[in-house]
């Protein structure tokens, strides 16, 4: 998870989840990411080269998984966006209400383990209206992340200095105005890198959805062995699909954080 | 220099403002008449920055009235951005948008407040921005300008919505001292052009030149009141006498 650190007007937002922790010491070939991305790269294509029987046949199994694994989470971190954006503006709304429900409900989501959120919604909608598994898994997911969305978009709010909104105010900015063009658009380059580390939290969560009938890479691996019997290969090769999914995107966000990093305040 | 009307522009009546048990302003009362300039001087923490800070209710009060152009600051019924882009404000840290141009830091309000398009806007701003030397650097961001360009700019983007009054909070306080002239130079054409203009600073030699008024506070009162003459000629308060003997 992402680590909000202290409640100074500079709020640092520390990252160490997943993403191989850069060492000075790390000697430029052998960073941990690389030996791991490529360790795993390569366990794939040697065990699907030499044992194509039955490794080869697994991957060829997989990739519907891993579409519907892609699905869920894009579409729940989307969501969980919305949700989040909206829970930060509650948790620093001066109304006592709105403040109220915000806190309230990260409390509760923080408060319940993700698993158990994902039957619940999934029967408690099952109840009320006939959605398809996935969209209640979505709509779970989306849920239980919005609450720490919303922690994340608080602090990236915060921590743009008063000064801000002050000066956006005594122009006869409205408080929404300012939200919209002052404060966000700063808030947004403290806010992605937890974001980003969220999305990789969140494919690696979204593998609980295979219990709720929804075909996703663990279900797909899962659906495999037990027709094959075949346990041990199969989820060898289900944990080195997600390893080099995740080694891949995490890659991919420390990237883009270093462009936004070097580019122009 | 002397453009002052008998119009009140701004009209303080008994203000009181309390931080818990610290009394920022005590009964202060006041008026500002359309064009002229008040200088507002005192040590720390004599409430000064509040009295400027309550004008454009970015603080509120516990106490009192405030008027500005004929509208009740603390109201509910008012509508307090209308009557915000009428009080143009600068800041001592500037504040400038860090993410923005500094063409788009002028342009912004005006698009956003003033519904001026981005054509009127830039227009208007580039005026501006010339009036305040500093056209040269439109497309650069605040962090590439040193403090006294980026109060220039601040100065800019708060006369881009055309107001009736400046509220400067000590807008030379955080300069190198060699960029504190050029801002100085600024604020007086402002001074020239006539517009009406509340100066809180540290800055003597302003307030002799510009104010037609100086006010002393001290602990969340209004001390004593004169032009720069009575000031610095012959002050009746020992408080006054004080604190000018250590600033001068």
């Amino acid at each position: 998870m992402a680590e909000i650190k202290g409640k100074s007007p500079r709020t640092v937002i520390a990252v160490t989840d997943g993403v191989a922790i850069p060492s000075r010491r790390d000697p430029g070939l052998f960073t941990a990411w690389r030996v791991s991305f490529a360790g795993a790269l390569l366990a794939v294509i040697l065990l699907v080269t030499f044992k194509p029987d039955p490794y080869l046949q697994i991957l060829k199994f997989l990739p519907d998984g891993i579409l519907i694994t892609f699905e869920v989470t894009i579409l729940s971190i989307l969501l969980a966006l919305v949700i989040g954006l909206f829970t930060g503006l509650g948790r620093i709304s001066r109304n006592r209400f709105i403040n109220g429900l915000a806190s309230v409900y990260v409390e509760v989501i923080r408060g319940i383990p993700l698993l158990v959120q994902l039957f619940y919604i999934y029967f408690a909608l099952g109840r009320i209206v006939n959605v398809p598994p996935i969209t209640s898994a979505v709509i779970a997911m989306a849920v239980c992340y919005g609450a720490y969305m919303g922690e994340i978009f608080r602090a990236g709010i915060e921590s743009i200095h008063k000064g801000q909104t002050e000066a956006a105010r005594s122009l006869g900015m409205t408080s929404v105005q300012t939200m919209r063009h002052v404060i966000l658009p700063q808030a947004f380059k403290t806010i992605l890198p937890p974001v980003g580390n969220e999305f990789v939290a969140l494919l690696k969560d979204s593998s609980l959805v295979s219990i709720l009938a929804v075909s996703d890479l663990l279900r797909r691996g899962r659906e495999y062995a037990a027709q094959s019997f075949a346990y041990f290969e199969t989820y060898t090769m289900v944990a080195l699909v997600y390893l080099i999914i995740t080694l891949f995107l995490s890659k991919l966000i420390s990237i883009m954080e270093d462009r936004i990093n070097a580019g122009g305040k | 220099m002397r453009a002052v009307n008998n119009n009140v522009m701004i009209r303080v009546r008994d203000v009181v403002k309390c931080y818990g048990e610290l009394t920022a302003l005590n009964n202060v009362s006041l008026n500002v008449y359309d064009g002229e300039k008040m200088v507002i001087i005192g040590p720390s923490g004599s409430g000064k920055s509040t009295l400027l800070r309550v004008l454009n209710r970015l603080e509120t009060i516990d106490a009192g009235e405030i008027t500005v152009d004929g509208a009740k600051v603390n109201d509910p019924a008012t509508d307090i951005n209308s009557v915000r882009k009428e009080i143009g404000m600068v800041f001592q840290s500037f504040n400038l948008f860090p993410h923005k141009t500094v063409l788009e830091n002028v342009n912004l309000a005006q698009m956003v407040v003033r519904k001026r398009s981005r054509k009127e806007a830039a227009e208007i701003s580039r005026e501006l921005l010339k009036k305040v030397f500093i056209s040269e650097k439109e497309d650069q961001y605040p962090t590439q300008l040193s403090g006294g360009q980026q109060q220039r700019v601040a100065i800019a983007r708060a006369l881009a919505m055309k107001p009736k009054v400046m509220l400067f909070d000590e807008p030379t306080s955080a300069l190198d001292p060699e960029t504190i002239g050029e801002v100085l130079e600024v604020m007086k054409n402002l001074a020239r052009d006539g517009m009406t203009m509340i100066v809180v600073t540290h800055e003597m030699g302003f307030a002799r030149e510009v104010a037609d008024r100086i006010i002393f506070m001290d602990r969340g009162s209004i001390i004593e009141q004169g032009t720069p003459e009575h000031f610095f000629k012959n002050p009746i308060e020992e408080r006054t006498r004080l604190f000018l003997k250590q600033i001068l």
